[in-house]
Parts: structure tokens; C-alpha cells; sequence
């Protein structure tokens, strides 16, 4: 594994954050599943969330590339206030597409069952949306994508396809896959959930090897000790609220987090 | 058994144009009728109301009618009723009205239309959510999801049933010696007519059926087993233990 930069990665001094979320309201059917969240990862930071099963994590990351849209609540990635379309009582209704495709190309996601496209090599999955989505040349693309292959450890697999690969290098070639949109907001749902235990540290190396680079990452998690060590701050989602958040020491400190964490300790 | 009549150049002509035109009826009815599979496929998956009710009617009465009887009604019913038109034999499209094939083609595509279009279905159902969501999420267009991710995932997870499809379409072809189209049995027929021996013809082209019915699965088997990111399990060349 190396950890030279990455060929065009962008300027850290930027001081908006990666992403600034605003009183996010999320229902499914009656189910309030977030009541409220806001929630802001600064440029450069990492941030975990950690709460219960069902708490909402899921749905809370999913709302910062719109793979949910929140019924209510304000919301700015990477520079740019999502273009919400509200009805007159100012529920959230529609969303722009071609605002929405741009954004999703700088904020990318690393899913717990990795969902790679299981039709196409290693390689294949990792240059298919630099070309698709921001109009790479193959031959660009290529290169990104066995930069970032070369990032995770995965390069001499690169023509191989996921199906013959275990979980800790599928997880590894979806985090290279995310990494070669060079995105500025990296997002992560419980991204070692899904493997056999001595396939986690593989992934998790390879997650802190990113955060020691600076790169903004927003991250689920049920790895506490990981979450402490690597995270600038930490978020505890209890029922749709968040119930703590600050640096780790607080939160890990913070009375009703104890309760949550006593199973693990 | 008397094989002699084998060395008589016209028999072999009628079988050999009864052979090719199987193959040909067969490829043109594959490659039609997987398209409008994908189309009915995407329409009852996808469409608008209107037309995910027509493609659900289509495959119904496709699917529920004998194909001879859609053969029949093809070539007899709704041919004959176009020969009627004013002015249709000076038409470009004469020809092809008079033409059998084209009948057993228009009859043979719809069907695979309907049966593979109900498999590309249930294929398209099983791909796993989160596949195309990644891609969704990765900022993929909806048409991009769609003919980079979705379908060829589908059709990967139903190759081995559209190959059954194709190998039960081979021997459909027999029925379209009753439109008078030259195909296998129709030479067959004409064999026995002219030299009075029934099982001899009936027996060499069951034997032509068999072996075209091997290669074929051998072929269809070799496209599986290369087709982009199969799973090792299922690598393996005939389907014995
Ligand atoms: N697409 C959905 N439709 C209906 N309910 C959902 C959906 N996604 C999540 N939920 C519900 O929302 C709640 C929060 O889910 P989730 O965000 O996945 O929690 P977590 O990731 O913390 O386990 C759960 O009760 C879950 O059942
Ligand atoms: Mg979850």
C-alpha cells in the first residue's frame, strides 16, 4: 500500500464545510426515522456516527447524497444549498436532477454490502462512473483507477471480477471506487458490517490510512475503538435525535452514550 | 432400412435448404425476439400504466394460445386478410406477404418475445437493490443504471434459461412445415411421399435435430461460461456431477 497523494486532489483550504446539514426531517410512511438532525463535517475532518440499530444512521448518511430525500430541514454539500422544491407548507417535494448528478459525483459512498457490479472486472467497477458521470477518457480513467487500486492494495487484482474475491478485497475495491471520483465528502455505512472478522482490519487499515491522508470522511460505524481513534468528532443518533456529539472524549464520556456503549466496553 | 435414396442430389437439396432455413429461422427469431423481450421486460417493469397493461396482456394471450394456432392464424388469418388490401400487391411489401418465412418469423419472434420477455422479467426483479442504487448513487443517469448495470446483470442471472428458451425454440420450427415452408420435416414429408419409406427421413432428421440440439447448448454453454464475471460455481462445462 502506498500513500502518495493522489494525482489532483483539491485544495484543503477551503473553509465551507464538506457538508452542512439543518434541522433534517426524515419520515417513512408515519415513521418519524430523523427528527431533526443537523449536523456539519468541516473540510478535512472525520466524523462517525454511532447509535443503535434502527436509530436512523443509515437514513442520515443516505440523506447527504440524496439517496433519501428528507421531507424537511436545509442542506449544503460541498459548497452548494441543495435546490429543494417545497410545496406552500414547506415540505420537501422535488429535487433538481442535474444538481443532483453533480453532487453525487463529489460525494461518494462506501455500502456495507459493498454493492459492486458484479459484471464488471475490478477495474471496471472502479473507472465506470469517472467515465460515465465526469466524462473521463478511458485512458484517464485508467490511470485514476489504478492509482487508487494501487491505494487500497488491490492493483494486481484488477482484472479479475468481484465474485471471486472475498469481502475484505471487495470492500477495498469499493473504497477505490469511491476514491477515484476524488470526491470531497467520502461517506461510509458500516463498511466492515458485512465481514468475516479477520477481514476487518484489512478494511479498517485502509480507512485509517485515508483519514491520516485529511480526507473528509463521514462514517457509520460499529467499531468503537476504531471510531474513537480516527474520528475529529463523533455523533451519537439515539432514536432519530442525535443525543451527543463533540470529540470523541466528550461523547464517550457523555452519561446517556455510556449506557449505549457498556455492551461493548 | 433402405438409405439409398441419401445419394439422390434432390432429397439432399431439400434437406439442405430445410436446414438452413431452421438455422436462419431460428437466429432471426432469437435475435427479434430477445429485443422485444427486453422490451416487454422493461415495459411491465418500467412503462407507463397503458403500456405495462398491454405488454402484461401481450405475454397473456401469447403465452395462453398454442403456437400452431398463432402460426396459423399469422399466415391464413391476418395473411390473407392483407393480400386483400387495395394495392398492396404492387407494394414493396408483396414479396415478403407471399413469403411463409416471414409469417413463421413475425409468429416465432412474438413468442419469444413473450416467454423470454417474462424471464429478462424475473431476472431484472433479482438483481440485488443495492447494485443499482451504488450506481445511482455514484451519479450514474437512470438510462445509464439501465443498460450499464441493471439489464446485463439481468441477463447474466438468466442466461441459463434463455439458453432452454432457445433449444425449445429449435424444435418449434418442425410446425412451420405446415405453412409450406421448407424446413427439415417438410423435406422429410416430401421424402416419404415420393420413395414410400416413413421411418428412414423421420429418423435422419431427428438425428440432424439432436446433433444441432448439442451444439447448440454447447455453443449457449460456452457464452455462459464467458460471459463477464460468471461465478466459479457455475463454471463448469456440462451440467454433470
Ligand atoms: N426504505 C425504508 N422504508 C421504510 N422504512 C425504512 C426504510 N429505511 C429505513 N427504514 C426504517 O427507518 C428506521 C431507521 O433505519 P436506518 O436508518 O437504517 O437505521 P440504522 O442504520 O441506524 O440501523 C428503521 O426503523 C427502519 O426500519
Ligand atoms: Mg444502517
Amino acid at each position: 500500500m502506498t500513500s502518495s497523494p493522489p494525482p489532483s486532489s483539491h485544495s484543503p483550504t477551503t473553509t465551507a464545510p464538506a457538508v452542512k446539514a439543518d434541522h433534517l426531517i426524515k419520515h417513512f410512511g408515519d415513521l418519524e426515522v430523523l427528527k431533526g438532525v443537523s449536523l456539519e463535517v468541516p473540510e478535512g475532518t472525520v466524523t462517525s456516527i454511532i447509535g443503535a440499530s434502527g436509530s436512523g444512521k443509515s437514513t442520515l448518511l443516505r440523506c447527504m447524497n440524496l439517496l433519501e430525500r428528507p421531507d424537511q430541514g436545509e442542506l449544503a454539500i460541498a459548497d452548494e444549498t441543495i435546490r429543494f422544491t417545497r410545496n406552500p407548507q414547506g415540505d420537501i417535494i422535488d429535487l433538481d436532477r442535474r444538481q443532483l448528478q453533480r453532487l453525487r459525483a463529489k460525494v461518494t459512498m462506501v455500502f456495507q454490502q459493498f454493492n459492486l457490479w458484479p459484471h464488471l472486472s475490478v477495474l471496471g467497477n472502479v473507472i465506470e462512473a469517472p467515465m460515465r458521470v465526469k466524462g473521463l477518457s478511458r485512458k484517464r480513467a485508467t490511470a485514476l483507477g489504478e492509482h487508487y487500486l494501487e491505494r487500497v492494495g488491490m492493483a494486481d487484482r484488477r482484472d479479475a471480477y468481484p465474485g471471486f474475491l472475498s469481502g475484505g478485497q471487495q470492500q477495498r475495491v469499493a473504497i477505490a471506487r469511491a476514491l477515484a471520483m476524488e470526491p470531497r465528502l467520502l461517506l461510509f455505512d458500516e463498511p466492515t458490517s458485512a465481514l468475516d472478522p479477520e477481514r476487518v482490519n484489512e478494511v479498517l487499515g485502509v480507512i485509517r490510512g485515508l483519514a491520516d491522508e485529511g480526507r473528509t470522511m463521514l462514517l457509520v460505524t460499529h467499531e468503537m475503538h476504531f471510531a474513537r481513534e480516527v474520528s475529529d468528532q463523533l455523533v451519537y443518533l439515539d432514536q432519530g435525535r442525535i443525543a451527543a456529539s463533540g470529540t470523541p472524549e466528550d461523547v464517550f464520556d457523555d452519561p446517556r452514550c455510556r449506557q449505549f456503549m457498556a455492551p461493548a466496553a | 432400412m433402405d438409405f439409398s435414396w441419401l445419394s439422390d442430389p434432390f432429397y439432399q437439396g431439400y434437406l439442405w435448404e430445410g436446414f438452413i432455413n431452421t438455422l436462419w429461422l431460428l437466429a432471426v427469431s432469437a435475435v427479434g425476439g430477445l429485443i422485444l423481450a427486453v422490451g416487454v421486460a422493461m415495459a411491465r417493469l418500467r412503462g407507463p400504466r397503458p403500456l405495462a397493461w398491454l405488454a402484461w396482456a401481450f405475454t397473456t394471450v401469447i403465452r395462453g394460445t398454442p403456437l400452431l394456432v398463432q402460426l396459423f392464424f399469422f399466415y391464413y388469418g391476418v395473411g390473407r386478410l392483407l393480400e386483400g388490401l387495395p394495392g398492396i400487391r404492387d407494394s414493396m411489401f408483396w414479396p415478403l406477404l407471399r413469403d411463409p418465412f416471414f409469417f413463421a418469423a413475425l409468429t416465432f419472434i412474438l413468442s419469444v418475445g413473450a416467454y423470454s420477455g417474462e424471464v429478462i422479467r424475473g431476472a431484472m426483479q433479482s438483481v440485488p437493490r443495492g447494485e443499482l442504487e451504488a450506481g445511482r448513487a455514484f451519479g450514474l443517469s437512470g438510462f445509464q443504471v439501465l443498460y450499464r448495470l441493471w439489464l446485463p446483470r439481468a441477463i447474466q442471472l438468466c442466461l441459463p434459461t434463455l439458453t432452454g428458451e432457445m433449444i425449445l425454440l429449435l424444435k418449434s420450427v418442425p410446425l412451420v412445415s405446415t405453412i409450406a415452408l421448407m424446413d427439415l420435416l417438410q423435406a422429410a414429408n416430401i421424402i416419404r411421399d415420393e420413395t414410400f419409406l416413413v421411418y428412414e427421413p423421420l429418423l435422419l432428421i431427428a438425428g440432424i435435430y439432436l446433433a444441432t440440439t448439442i451444439v447448440l447448448t454447447l455453443v449457449l454453454r460456452l457464452v455462459e461460461l464467458n460471459f463477464p464475471g460468471m461465478r466459479p460455481t457455475r463454471r463448469r462445462w456440462l451440467p454433470i456431477r
